[in-house]
């Protein structure tokens, strides 16, 4: 009784204070939580087991866009999703999804639970939570002032999930440190991953993405930079951060058949025969045009399980209900071609886990090409605003690889650009700097970029960083306030405006420019 | 003139913008008129240190650190050699302990370094982290003013260890903390000096707001086949902004 009385106290609470954070237009993504927490602090554990599943994401990029797009998915199945959608993904941001979707005669109004977790937080949440199915993006590194290192983050996954009763994981192969996760455990694993032969067969007019880096003639050599030193020169465009390159179980360097970015690829170690593991889901035959379009190859043995029922929600305790062994029965392989409104290469790996572990709960592929199609990208994720009849690009931010991500999506675009650039280095965004030099700012040396606004409470460090990557002076502007760097932006002459901004500025820029243009706001809630 | 640049373990220990460290260092040899040769030297790589003006070391993680820190078995001898001709070095973080005598763990096992700075590192509780300021040290700080207009006595950047640093009597420290932990945020010192070598905890990278300490560098390098050279300035008012502006948020 007692755990009753603190769960609805805590209930009471946290809708409280979502009020008074919504009377303040203030977003309360997570303080209703850490309230109601101090009130219940196992509210998370008492909670999770009405869900007949709870599915967790988590890795260094791409959670919130996959999280975003299962939940689509599941939801055009017509499944109800309860979910931390607005990116607060550590224990008081899931606490805040969970009580925001519990009525207050004490059930749940959701039956599946969606939760992506802060890589740092899955210690705490996967105890409370308990998910029966586990989703890896991938690990690159990001804010080593919280997570030191990587192999500490992946150590903390490793432990989180060994503690799982009953786990399913669905794993992207082609990184090495997040499929390494799946070997030795007892649990079930399904891996997903990006074919060699990703160019398409596409129609005439749609652009052929390159994966690969390096091969791209676009990037770095472009620009300026031609009269280079070749020492420096090599310094500016070489090195693409890549973690992992040695083998987690032997301390081998591992070899490469074929990289996609960073440590993404097909790989092997020639001392203990770790490798890429088969995959169960592939995606081949990229083409990018005004969509995103891929085929995935889907083995048989997958998605052929016991899929979750529509059926009327259970009240009852998750317990109750089996999880469905993945049959090991081989059906022929098949084709799934989808069309996705995003852009970018990385998203290709996006869409493949949430269609992963959206054929695996039984999702039907006919839901999932008509659903896809409708997606629309969460708040900095490549969003799209019309500003004075122009297109202003809002992407976010955080670390080298996924930085060099939106580079290569900006840079292979026509036309003349202008950026506002803004760095803060507030906890959330990571108190250290230092990973903007290992990012490849040196593309934006490339003449369609006319003018580069460094903004945010680190625009003097990134100014800096630009000068040596190689961006002329008279393109570097400092304006580190968010409205002024805005107005310096709308004021520039070129074709198309982005603004790049750690996860601190995103929200603020979001409204500004939203304010600004009013135009094609694309926003998934 | 022409400036010979080894960066060693570029695969290895590049945790922190490490990269940025030597693109800095090459470019402002570069802006100069100094042709530079950049050779990048890891583990299998047997190379004559002495042969180089400047030897650049990063940080690295645990598994990483732990495959330089047996290479480092055969290597050290020969780095030790070209420290002590007047090769001018920078380590920073992780590479600054592994150069050390030894760093002893938690649990008391002691793992033997190369010696080449007289200091030992011991495994701390906490992590010693945040924006950094220093004084640099008396004697440093006149012949960082050399090749500049505005002289500069301030070091800024980001630490982020647990390890604590102490440091023998043979060696002096690189600065003074004025705000933030430094070597083990108890003596009040940080990094170290030893001839033309040098050890510190600061990221940022550690030169890319102290440009003063970068053209020290250079120039020390430069000494031991040129004797005293004459850097000539550079326009630096975005460096020395990015300086001023953390100093002032940390004063």
């Amino acid at each position: 009784m007692t755990a009753w009385w603190r769960l609805n106290s805590a209930l009471l609470i946290s809708r409280l204070v979502s009020g008074t954070c919504r009377l303040f237009r203030y977003p309360g993504t997570s303080l209703p939580g850490v309230i109601a927490l101090k009130i219940c602090p196992d509210a998370v554990s008492l909670m999770a087991p009405a869900y007949d599943r709870v599915i967790a994401i988590t890795g260094t990029n791409g959670k919130t866009t996959t999280a975003n797009l299962l939940a689509h998915f599941l939801r055009a199945a017509g499944y109800s999703v309860a979910h931390n959608s607005l990116g607060a993904n550590m224990l008081p941001g899931v606490a805040t999804a969970l009580f925001r979707d519990r009525r207050l005669r004490g059930q749940s109004s959701s039956r599946i639970a969606l939760l992506e977790v802060d890589e740092g937080s899955v210690g705490k949440v996967f105890a409370a939570a308990r998910p029966d199915l586990v989703v890896v993006t991938n690990y690159f590194r990001d804010q080593l002032d919280r997570y030191w290192e990587l192999e500490r983050t992946t150590a903390l996954l490793r432990e989180a999930v060994a503690r799982l009763p009953r786990v399913s994981l669905v794993l992207n192969a082609d990184d090495p440190l997040v499929a390494a996760i799946g070997q030795g455990q007892a649990q079930d694993a399904r891996y997903f991953g990006v074919l060699k032969d990703i160019q398409g067969s596409g129609s005439e007019n749609s652009k052929k993405i390159e994966a690969v880096h390096g091969a791209d003639p676009e990037i770095g050599s472009a620009g300026p930079m031609d009269g280079e030193p070749a020492a420096i020169a090599g310094l500016v465009n070489a090195c693409e951060t890549r973690e992992g390159r040695f083998c987690q179980h032997c301390g081998t360097a591992l070899t490469y058949n074929y990289f996609h970015f960073g440590q993404l690829g097909d790989y092997y170690c020639s001392n203990c025969g770790f490798r890429r593991p088969a995959l169960d889901y592939a995606a081949w035959g990229l083409s990018e045009s005004e969509l995103l379009g891929m085929s995935i190859t889907v083995q048989g043995r997958s998605g052929s399980g016991e899929a979750l029922s529509a059926s009327k929600p259970s009240a009852g305790h998750r317990s109750a209900i089996s999880i469905r062994q993945w049959s090991a029965s081989a059906a022929a392989p098949r084709q799934l071609k989808l069309n996705a409104p995003l852009r970018g290469f990385y998203n290709v790996y996006n869409i493949l886990a949430a269609t992963a572990v959206a054929v695996e709960m039984g999702v039907g592929d006919p839901v999932i090409q008509s659903a896809v199609q409708t997606y629309k990208p969460a708040t900095g994720r490549m969003q799209e605003y019309t500003i004075g009849g122009r297109h202003c690009i809002l992407a976010l931010i955080k670390n080298p690889v996924g930085a060099n991500e939106v580079l290569k999506t900006l840079i292979q675009t026509a036309g003349s650009k202008a950026l506002v650039i803004a760095i803060n280095d507030l906890a959330a965004d990571g108190r250290d700097v230092s990973w903007l030099w290992d990012a490849d700012f040196a593309c934006l040396a490339h003449p369609d970029i006319s003018k580069i606004i460094c903004a945010g409470l680190r625009a003097a460090d990134f100014a800096v960083c630009l000068k040596y990557a190689g961006v002329p002076l008279e393109r570097i502007e400092l304006v580190p306030e968010r409205a002024a760097s805005l107005r310096r932006l709308i004021a520039q002459p070129a074709d198309k405006l982005y603004v790049l901004a750690t996860y601190t500025n995103l929200f603020d820029y979001a409204k500004l420019l939203g304010h600004r243009g009013g135009g094609t706001e694309q926003n998934a809630h | 003139m022409r400036i010979r640049v080894c960066h060693l373990y570029p695969d290895l220990l590049n945790l922190y913008g490490d990269r940025g460290n030597v693109l800095i260092f090459c470019r402002r040899a570069d802006w100069r008129g100094i042709e530079v040769q950049l050779d990048q030297v890891s583990l299998p790589d047997r190379v004559k240190f002495s042969d180089y003006d400047y030897i650049f070391v990063g940080g690295g993680a645990d598994l990483e650190q732990g495959l330089v820190s047996k290479d480092l078995e055969q290597k050290g001898p020969l780095l030790i050699d070209a420290v002590e001709q007047g090769v001018a070095l920078l380590s920073i973080c992780g590479g600054y302990q592994l150069l050390g005598r030894y760093y002893r763990a938690q649990d008391g096992a002691t793992l033997p370094g190369v010696g080449l700075f007289d200091l030992y590192t011991e495994a701390g509780r906490r992590r010693l982290k945040g924006n950094i300021l220093l004084q640099l040290a008396p004697e440093l700080q006149k012949e960082a003013g050399n090749h500049r207009e505005e002289e500069l006595g301030t070091l800024v950047g980001f630490e982020n260890h647990s390890g604590k640093t102490f440091l023998g009597h043979s060696v002096r420290p690189l600065a003074r903390t004025i705000r933030g932990h430094g070597n083990n945020g108890e003596d009040g010192t940080e990094g170290v000096s030893y001839k033309n070598a040098f050890g510190t905890y600061l990221h940022g990278p550690f030169l890319s707001k102290n440009p003063h300490f970068a053209d020290l560098l250079i120039a020390r390098a430069l000494s031991r086949r040129h004797g005293v050279v004459d850097l000539a300035p550079l326009d630096d008012a975005l460096e020395i902004n990015a300086h001023r502006v953390m100093e002032g948020r940390l004063r």
